[in-house]
């Protein structure tokens, strides 16, 4: 091989290498992030550990199939919600469609009810301990609870919902509407008992 | 402007910016008009952050290394 074939060559081999080790370290910037949303997609904390490594392990093979300047964040989780679905861990199942009852306000007025004395919005608010959030979260069926972890916990935006768990924007809203309901009455009932 | 029913429907979509702008308009000038919704309205805004913060656990500092251990080896 002659020097000038040789030169370009190594040229494309050290933008290669620039461009993964960037890709690596802006992952990796993002790993907390990830893990956040990963803990409540999946029961336990072994797993959540597990499916973020191998997120990780896959997405440092592929990372030539990221397009730059797209949402990083939004790819490693599409890969992680492959991921879980592919081992098993979730099993698919029908929504339950059975109608709400309860509407947007309940929570409120379960709280405001029996909160003694006055009562102001934040006061309300701490009725509800941090365990009542993460058990009543881990009760929510885990069709709705995808939802309502990627958009109000991880912050991300209905289309990107809808891209990482591939279903429609519209399935997307309907998930997050009953989710965020089945989740309030929950943190109702962790708070105040079934019978309040 | 909306009434309690459809401004309670309108909550979480006002809240997630989702709304039309004149959907918007409605639910904001029921909300400056009744002060039943406006209390819901800032227990919601409170919620939402006490719910993501409740939630938070933080990485495991081993995690943490064993992903960096997962990175190409430079040449």
């Amino acid at each position: 091989m002659s020097e000038t074939t040789r030169e370009p060559d190594a040229r494309r081999l050290a933008t290669e290498a620039r461009d993964r080790v960037r890709f690596e370290e802006d992952a990796l910037a993002l790993s907390d992030q990830v893990y956040r949303v990963a803990r409540h997609l999946v029961g336990s904390r072994d797993e959540a550990e597990d499916l973020v490594q191998e997120t990780y392990a896959r997405a440092f093979r592929s990372w030539r199939s990221f397009t730059p300047g797209t949402n990083l964040r939004a790819w490693l989780l599409r890969i992680l919600t492959n991921l879980n679905i592919d081992r098993g861990r979730r099993i698919q199942r029908q929504p339950d469609q059975q109608p709400l009852e309860e509407g947007d306000y309940f929570l409120y007025n379960k709280l405001e009810e029996t909160t003694d004395g006055p009562t102001d919005e934040e006061r309300v608010v701490q009725r509800l301990s941090q365990n009542d959030v993460v058990s009543a979260l881990s009760e929510v069926p885990h069709d709705f609870r995808d939802v309502v972890v990627l958009v109000d916990i991880g912050d991300f935006t209905y289309a990107d919902a809808a891209q990482i768990l591939d279903i429609p924007i519209g399935t997307v809203m309907s998930r997050l509407h009953r989710g965020r309901r089945i989740l309030k009455q929950a943190m109702a009932e962790s708070a105040v008992g079934s019978e309040a | 402007m909306c009434n309690c029913d459809e401004c309670e429907q309108w909550m979480q979509p006002y809240m997630d910016r989702v709304l039309t702008d004149a959907e918007r308009a409605e639910a904001e000038a029921h909300l400056d008009d009744c002060a039943y919704c406006r209390r819901r309205y800032r227990f919601e805004e409170h919620l939402r952050t006490f719910v993501r913060q409740a939630v938070i656990e933080p990485m495991p500092v081993e995690l943490k290394q064993k992903l960096s251990e997962l990175r190409t080896p430079l040449l």
